[in-house]
């Protein structure tokens, strides 16, 4: 009810109770209306009427007015009806009313909008409810003889037909195909796709950082032993298969990265097959020391890494 | 590897559903941008045949391009479906549109004094301008040549409320009430 506030009050007590037995029953209608003039041909009037009953009875429905036109310049155009619920005996209502007028006069003219006869009922008897006319001041558009310069009945000019606007959907388009990057990037990445590939899997990255503290603190056989079969199972995972001593020619053709490191590779091999096929450990560790394992495994990280 | 196994489930879902959203506005954006070159092709005085399925900017484009060429009757189921559309903006804007095209039309008639034909292509003009305000209360120039419409041919409370048509002489001489055609001042 904030319009209620800009409205200028136009209080009409219920002045129209005619019965006796009425006077009990319709407690009071208040209309409610905008500013009484200043009003152009198409304009839209909204009227406000707050109907209070006493509890028993109701506003028939029926007897509300239908949106039609009510004469030859002016139509109901919208009828609302709002309950407001029973409040110490008494029943609230407020009745929203929107006119429009298309009255076109050629001075300023008064007019009326006709009050609306409702009736309320509470079982058997009926008692007239009127929410009284209203009168308004209307304005003319335009002087009587035009003395503008130029054609006497100029029309405003017609609405260009416009493109259906795009940007939005632009918008929306560039929007979702971030989106799908994205998705396509965090589902790459985790699966380790194209690029990311070389990150995912690294193996000898991992062998490297297992070997090294074993064999600077305590390079024995069984932690010699356990290095050598960390960088195997790292070979095993960048091909995707064993490879052995006799698989290396077929390795660096399909890593040629791996071709700078071949002579450490190879010296790799030659010590495992001491160590694992002609139980030699120490003559391994005579060959390759511990030391120079490490060394090898931090040679190929890097080269697994992309670099020298 | 239980957030892995979520992080590919995710996405999969939303690259899945990204797509198929691009897809559509991909097809939005395709759709709309014919239809302006078809737009743009009426409004450069090509005619382009429409169906009443097109979208409504390109209805009111071809109802555009008729009414500025006084093919009013071909206008006129456009404006129904468009009158009867969602679009309340271009539902407005094709009730103005036609309504000019009668107005200017009845001016040129009673221009060269043919008062008959004239009279109920005002009375159309002004139903449509009604309607239109009906839809948009604010519309001011809409407003100003309803004004105008209405003191060529006024309205008489006796004629409306019997609501049925003008017999031929009430008409005439309905005009001759008339507060005067203003081509040059009296």
């Amino acid at each position: 009810m904030g319009l209620r506030a800009r409205m200028g009050l136009l209080l009409l007590a219920a002045a129209m109770l005619t019965s006796c037995p009425a006077l009990a029953q319709l407690r009071s209608v208040d209309l409610y209306a905008p500013r009484p003039f200043g009003y152009v041909i198409g304009d839209a009037i909204a009227l406000t009427a707050e109907i209070a009953l006493d509890a028993p009875y109701v506003l028939d429905p029926a007897s509300l007015p239908q949106p039609r036109p009510l004469d030859y310049w002016l139509d109901l155009r919208d009828v609302r009806l709002k309950d407001h619920g029973i409040e110490d005996g008494v029943r609230h209502y407020t009745l929203d009313l929107v006119y429009q007028t298309f009255y076109a006069p050629l001075e300023p003219r008064r007019l009326a909008i006709p009050g609306v006869a409702l009736s309320a009922v509470d079982g058997e008897r009926r008692v007239a409810v009127n929410v009284p006319a209203w009168s308004f001041l209307m304005s003319p558009l335009r002087e009587i003889i035009s003395t503008a310069p130029g054609q006497a009945m100029a029309l405003r000019p017609d609405i260009a037909p416009q493109p259906i606007p795009t940007a939005a959907t632009m918008r929306r388009l560039i929007m979702v195909l971030g989106l799908t990057l994205v998705a396509f990037l965090a589902l790459a990445w985790q699966k380790g796709w194209g690029p990311f590939g070389r990150r995912r899997s690294r193996p000898f990255a991992q062998a490297a950082r297992a070997i090294a503290a074993p064999l600077a603190t305590a390079p024995d056989a069984p932690s010699y032993r356990r290095a050598l079969l960390a960088l195997h199972r790292a070979f095993d995972v960048t091909a995707g298969r064993g490879v052995f001593a006799e698989d290396l020619p077929a390795f660096f053709e399909a890593h040629p990265a791996f071709r700078a490191a071949e002579a450490e590779v190879r010296r790799l091999f030659a010590a495992s097959r001491r160590v694992f096929f002609g139980d030699d450990t120490q003559g391994a560790q005579r060959e390759l020391p511990p030391l120079e394992l490490v060394a090898i495994s931090r040679r190929l990280r890097a080269v697994e890494r992309g670099g020298p | 590897m239980n957030t892995g196994r979520a992080v590919v489930i995710t996405s999969t879902a939303v690259l899945a559903a990204s797509l198929i959203a691009a897809g559509w506005f991909g097809a939005r954006l395709l759709i709309d941008r014919t239809d302006n070159a078809l737009i743009a092709s009426l409004g450069s005085g090509h005619d382009v045949a429409v169906s009443p399925d097109d979208p409504p900017a390109l209805l009111f484009a071809r109802l555009h391009f008729l009414v500025t060429r006084d093919r009013l009757d071909e206008a006129q189921p456009l404006l129904n479906r468009l009158a009867a559309g969602g679009d309340r903006r271009l539902a407005v804007a094709a009730l103005y549109d036609m309504a000019n095209a009668r107005l200017r039309l009845a001016i040129d008639h009673l221009g060269s004094n043919k008062i008959d034909p004239a009279i109920p292509l005002v009375r159309l003009a002004k139903d449509n301008y009604r309607r239109a305000l009906n839809l948009d209360p604010g519309f001011w120039d809409a407003k100003y040549n309803l004004d105008i419409a209405m003191r060529l041919v006024r309205d008489f409370p006796q004629l409306d409320v019997e609501g049925e048509e003008i017999p031929p002489e009430a008409a005439k001489k309905l005009w001759t009430d008339l507060p005067g055609l203003p081509r040059g001042l009296p």
